[in-house]
């Protein structure tokens, strides 16, 4: 073979913690579970035809018919939503995951991506600018021939992904039902790739989507919503953050009052 | 003595009080204006003792002390109801009502849907921000009455 480590990839975590920034993509699950640490939002992000994701995107997520008859196929992710340059609230000082125990799904199948189809991973295992990635001939063949070599947490990450997406399908239609801005969004977020994609609250996912302990998870909820709201605050920058974090803590700040 | 809440004209004791306190409503109207009256005075029972088994489902009841918790009701307006009287079986309530909530004034257009059961109006379900059917424009043929009513052809009356 001419180029063997182009066709076999290598890579090793260093923990060097450089991927524990911004936006951290969450099963429903996970999001629920880690209420008191994470500020949540459902992150929409419409996958057009062209895209060589599209045809994963329908079962992950869902397709909605647009006033147009064109149809899109829409991820809806329940996400630790920070701005991209703030660290994950698991990473402690040290630069180590806090919870590496009850580490969510996505952190774990790192580099791999399972929105992307399996033969298209391969430019996850580049490591970007900064990033401390392990890919010398130390470090064990992770990719052969398109294919995953351990792919225990890429193919758990998918099957979590999938066994949720009913839950999330009923929210998107409800919300497209209810509120006409929501289908605004998702056709400026589908005509506008650079934008891509939009946000709704979890109270939204509270009132319509799930009827489960909403006093519980807005009590863990609202302050990690008005913590980020202050450390956004005064940073023009992320007045698109602060401004959903205001809104999201007052949705919820009736559930979080309750006794 | 005071006027209804749900902004009849009439006097709560005489429109919407009974029904909130258990009368049945006569018509599929007065069954949507008793809901909206219980929205305004918290009476979250009522709600749900007049809905169907699957309206009854998808209430959110936590979310419904919510929203009576924190909104204020500026006012309700009926604006078209099919069916629903005395005499039907199902009716449609088609009303916008105004309210607000933290800081902000909304309007909801709604069209609710009722049937009788065992003689009882129920609630049914909503759609939200219906779609308005398209106008038709029906095309006066020649040899047709004339629509001026004077009973001649339209093309020997206001057609010629």
């Amino acid at each position: 073979m001419a180029n063997k480590s182009a066709t076999e990839p290598r890579f090793a975590c260093t923990a060097c913690g450089k991927c524990c920034f911004g936006w951290l993509p969450l099963t429903l699950e996970e999001a629920f579970a880690q209420a008191g640490r994470f500020p949540l939002a459902m992150v929409w992000t419409p996958v057009p035809r062209s895209s060589r994701a599209f045809d994963l995107t329908a079962p992950f997520g869902t397709t909605i018919h647009l006033p147009n008859r064109q149809q899109v196929a829409v991820l809806i992710a329940p996400t630790a939503y920070l701005p991209p340059s703030f660290p994950c609230p698991a990473l402690s000082e040290e630069g180590l995951c806090a919870i590496q125990a009850d580490k969510p799904l996505r952190c774990r199948t790192m580099p791999f991506y399972p929105y992307r189809r399996e033969e298209d991973q391969a430019d996850m295992l580049v490591p970007r600018k900064g990033w401390a990635c392990d890919v010398s001939e130390q470090a064990p063949v992770v990719y052969r021939q398109r294919r995953i070599v351990d792919r225990a947490d890429f193919d758990g990450e998918r099957a979590a992904l999938l066994a949720q997406a009913p839950v999330l399908r009923a929210y998107a239609e409800t919300l497209l039902k209810l509120y006409p801005a929501v289908m605004a969004q998702v056709l400026a977020a589908t005509r506008s790739p650079a934008k891509g994609a939009f946000v709704t609250g979890f109270a939204s996912f509270l009132r319509h989507g799930r009827q489960d302990d909403a006093i519980g998870f807005a009590k863990q909820q609202h302050p990690v919503l008005i913590d980020f709201e202050a450390r956004t605050t005064g940073t023009p920058k992320w007045a698109e953050y602060g401004a959903f974090y205001r809104q999201s803590a007052a949705d919820l700040a009736w559930f979080a009052r309750q006794v | 003595m005071s006027d209804c809440v749900c902004g009849s004209g009439r006097e709560f004791d005489a429109c919407c009080g009974p029904i909130l306190a258990g009368q049945p409503a006569p018509t599929a109207e007065a069954l949507m204006r008793s809901r909206y009256a219980a929205y305004v005075v918290g009476n979250l029972d009522h709600l749900e003792r007049t809905a169907t088994p699957e309206a009854r489902q998808a209430f959110n009841r936590l979310d419904a002390e919510r929203v009576v918790d924190e909104t204020t009701w500026l006012g309700l307006e009926v604006r078209r109801v099919v069916g629903g009287t005395v005499e039907d079986q199902t009716g449609q309530v088609e009303f916008v009502f105004r309210t607000r909530q933290q800081g902000k004034t909304l309007a909801q257009h709604e069209l609710s849907e009722f049937r009788r059961d065992g003689g009882i109006w129920l609630y049914q379900g909503s759609e939200i921000n219906p779609k308005v059917p398209p106008a038709r424009v029906s095309k006066v043929g020649r040899n047709d009455l004339c629509a001026c009513g004077s009973g001649k052809k339209y093309k020997k009356c206001c057609g010629a």
